[in-house]
């Protein structure tokens, strides 16, 4: 199903204000799958490249405000491994705008249905990402 | 038993457009779409896009017939068991033109060993598949050392036709295999006792050019490096070697490789063969975390000792054929002419005690 | 150079190490080499045409190397950043290595020319060096150069490439890393690849597929330059060392140009500056974080 969207979120801020969003029952577009993480920082810049090889058409991140961190600091972090990963994507060619990054506290609910629903219907204008195949063996060029 | 005779320039044009017409993969060296400078091994449709005696072409032939990664199964897991689908073993028909000989010989080397334990069905599909018409080699610079190997520029070894330029155009054909008569039957002449004697002279020029670079190597010279195997100078001549394994990547005779499963989602995969490096650190780790080849010293005795000791004693000949790719593109500095000659040196000084 | 000869020569003989890692002249050009006799000192050269990076030996990894002795290493001011990442990050004690720093006034691109330096056959990296003599050294030799010319070739490149629409340079690096055959000479080269178990080898689960196929590829290309950010000197070992000439110094050095502006940073000589990767500021940019 268009498009296959993943979100690596964190579970002391942005997890839980999923689960408020969805007790809310707030309407949210169905093509987010969401992985729980212990801290944003816990994102490894491979799980992303690795969602977008394996067929996702976007990738959501999302973690606690700065300040915020459960871990006091892994948000930092995080923050400046996205920036780099973020400049990364878009010189090899993948749109910038299929990776979201947010910050959605456990009280964001709201905030949580528009980050969901925006990445879907950006994802939707993009199209599909083009997964990467293994490339077909056969002759040598 | 090679008898010659004379390919037009025009009877060549004419082949390649046949060929290339029936459906034939016509493989040549053209010059590099990243630099012009440089030579690949590329398919081509018509003769003049092939780049004759401009430059040794980058990478060997090896990858036409083991390529870097290749599917050697499919499989699925289903609820009854785990079903597997092989890849064909049938090659497309091909013609290498203006292989240089060093590269058309690696083939006929490293067939030992695909052939030793078990007949490697993709590797002969694609041998057998494919015709080699060779061309005289000029190319020869100061890595080059072809004639040191048993080899030389001049060489018919692995090669089905050997082609040697002819003064005014066409080339004199010297056709070793019946499949290279095959191939060339209809396009032949016959070659004047002139232009025979002019390729002869061809060829011994050519041979008296790579010869400097490096005196042959004795048969001894294989008995001296396993007797020799803990000599200290094993490390000092690793000292600037990297591990990196572009040596291995670029050999003609290099054939290790590594098979891997590869998951696709959770129910089903493929099974791959691709290079591996015997200088690489984890060549030889264990399962148990013990590694016999822990260091750089031991992994560069070993290509050593594989080339020159260990493949000689089981089928032959020497694991290389002297093209210098990797004493050219090492990004340590390595040169081979150099390290088979230091090697060479002290095996003539005489018996030492070697021991660590 | 004399002056370089005579100090290896009065080190080795003094006992003060037991090897210099330098460059000589090799039968293709300028190579690296171990001297350990203080006879073979007069092999050691130094001029533009000492391209090559000679930090990777210091890894300790390299035991034949190690086992030599106290070391002292020659290094330009780039490659003594190297020196200086490895004891950052305890690689390599500072005490156990005797740093020769030399002044440099750029070195050429193809490290088997001896053209003369013009701003096309200096190397890429060199226009615009702040580090022409090196601060990271136990001595320091030479007269300072004038400063290199510049070669416009790699940042032409790469704004030629950010001028292209996202499909298109999707296409030019799927075409460049189609040939990538993973023999991972870029990662043994490499100074600051020093990991024991890269994240490459792991294959409980197979985080990066092996195979060489586009997939697999631009997994670990874009892991490995990752992995440089905040650490990398611009040595340009990757590429000399790929047997596919797959131009990897475009992407590292766009890595390092993401960035060094955005935390203001450049790969320092100093072992006791921070990776950037490693601090953070609380007022660091968030512009692409909603």
């Amino acid at each position: 199903m268009f498009p296959k969207i993943v979100a690596f979120v964190c579970n002391c801020c942005t997890y839980t204000g999923a689960d408020l969003a969805g007790t809310s029952r707030l309407k949210m577009a169905p093509n987010v799958r969401v992985i729980r993480l212990t801290c944003s920082s816990r994102v490894n810049p491979l799980f992303i490249i690795k969602a977008f090889e394996r067929g996702t058409d976007g990738v959501i991140v999302s973690g606690c405000h700065t300040g915020d961190c459960h871990y006091s600091t892994g948000n930092y972090y995080a923050r400046r491994r996205f920036a780099v990963l973020h400049d990364l994507l878009d010189f090899m060619g993948v749109e910038p705008n299929r990776v979201t990054f947010s910050w959605v506290s456990a009280s964001e609910g709201n905030k949580w249905q528009e980050v969901v629903n925006e990445t879907t219907e950006r994802i939707m204008k993009l199209g599909p990402a083009h997964p990467v195949e293994a490339q077909q063996e056969g002759e040598a060029q | 038993m090679t008898q010659q005779r004379f390919l037009s320039h025009e009877g060549l044009v004419a082949l390649v457009t046949k060929l290339v017409a029936a459906g034939t993969q016509v493989i040549a060296p053209v010059r590099a779409s990243d630099d012009v400078e440089q030579v690949d091994y590329r398919p081509i449709s018509k003769l003049d896009e092939a780049a004759f005696g401009v430059r040794l072409p980058r990478r060997p032939l090896k990858e036409l017939f083991l390529p870097p990664t290749e599917v050697l199964l499919y499989y699925r897991q289903t609820k009854d068991g785990v079903e597997i689908s092989e890849v064909p073993t049938n090659a497309r028909p091909r013609v290498i033109l203006g292989a240089v000989p060093c590269d058309a010989a690696a083939l006929e080397v490293v067939d030992h060993v695909m052939s030793w334990d078990y007949k490697d069905e993709l590797w002969f599909a694609r041998r057998e598949a494919t015709t080699i018409v060779s061309l005289l080699c000029n190319l020869m610079d100061a890595a080059c050392f072809c004639t040191a190997v048993g080899l030389g520029p001049e060489s018919f070894r692995g090669s089905d036709v050997l082609l040697v330029p002819s003064e005014g155009g066409g080339y004199v054909a010297y056709i070793v295999t019946p499949k290279g008569e095959a191939l060339l039957n209809d396009s032949l002449a016959e070659a004047s006792e002139a232009a025979f004697a002019a390729a002869e002279a061809a060829r011994s020029e050519a041979r008296k050019k790579v010869e400097p670079n490096l005196p042959s190597i004795p048969a001894e010279f294989s008995q001296w490096l396993a007797k020799n195997f803990n000599d200290p100078i094993w490390k000092t001549l690793s000292l600037r070697c990297h591990g990196c394994g572009a040596c291995a990547a670029l050999c003609p005779t290099c054939h290790c490789f590594d098979i891997v499963d590869e998951h696709d989602g959770s129910e089903q995969g493929v099974r791959r063969r691709n290079w591996d490096s015997c200088q690489t650190a984890k060549f030889t780790m264990h399962a148990s975390g013990h590694n016999p080849r822990a260091t750089q010293a031991e992994r560069f005795r070993q290509k050593v000792q594989h080339k020159f000791s260990i493949y000689p004693s089981r089928f032959g000949e020497i694991l290389c054929t002297g093209c210098g790719r990797c004493s050219r593109n090492c990004p340590g500095g390595m040169d081979l002419p150099e390290i088979v000659s230091e090697l060479m040196a002290k095996a003539q000084a005489g018996p030492e005690v070697n021991k660590q | 150079m004399k002056e370089l000869q005579e100090l290896a020569r009065k080190l080795l003989t003094e006992g003060t190490v037991k090897v210099v890692i330098g460059y000589e002249q090799g039968p293709r050009g300028v190579r690296p080499v171990f001297v350990t006799d203080a006879a073979d000192c007069e092999k050691l050269i130094f001029d533009r045409r000492c391209v090559t990076n000679l930090a990777t030996y210091l890894n300790p990894r390299r035991k034949p190397i190690a086992q030599l002795g106290k070391a002292a290493i020659v290094v330009k001011g780039c490659d003594a950043r190297s020196v200086a990442g490895l004891i950052r990050e305890k690689q390599v004690e500072r005490d156990s290595l005797a740093i020769i720093g030399v002044r440099c006034g750029g070195v050429l691109e193809d490290p088997e020319g001896d053209a003369e330096l013009t701003s096309e056959t200096v190397s890429v990296r060199c226009g615009g060096c702040e580090v022409r003599e090196p601060k990271l050294h136990d001595y320091l030799l030479g007269e300072l150069p004038p400063e290199p010319p510049v070669n416009p070739r790699r940042n032409e490149q790469i704004a030629a490439l950010m001028k292209m629409s996202p499909a298109e340079r999707r296409k030019y690096w799927d075409e460049q890393l189609s040939r990538c055959i993973r023999c991972h000479a870029c990662r043994e080269a490499c100074p600051m690849c020093f990991c024991v178990q890269c994240t490459a080898d792991k294959s409980q689960p197979q985080w990066i597929d092996t195979s060489a196929t586009l997939r697999g590829n631009r997994a670990w290309q874009t892991m490995r330059v990752l992995h440089q950010a905040g650490r990398y000197v611009d040595c340009l070992e990757c590429e000399r060392a790929c047997p596919e000439h797959i131009p990897l110094g475009l992407l590292a050095r766009f890595v390092a140009d993401s960035v060094e502006p955005r935390f203001d940073y450049v790969a320092s000589d100093d072992p006791a500056a921070c990776t950037p990767m490693g601090v953070f500021r609380t007022d660091d940019e968030e512009e692409f974080i909603r």
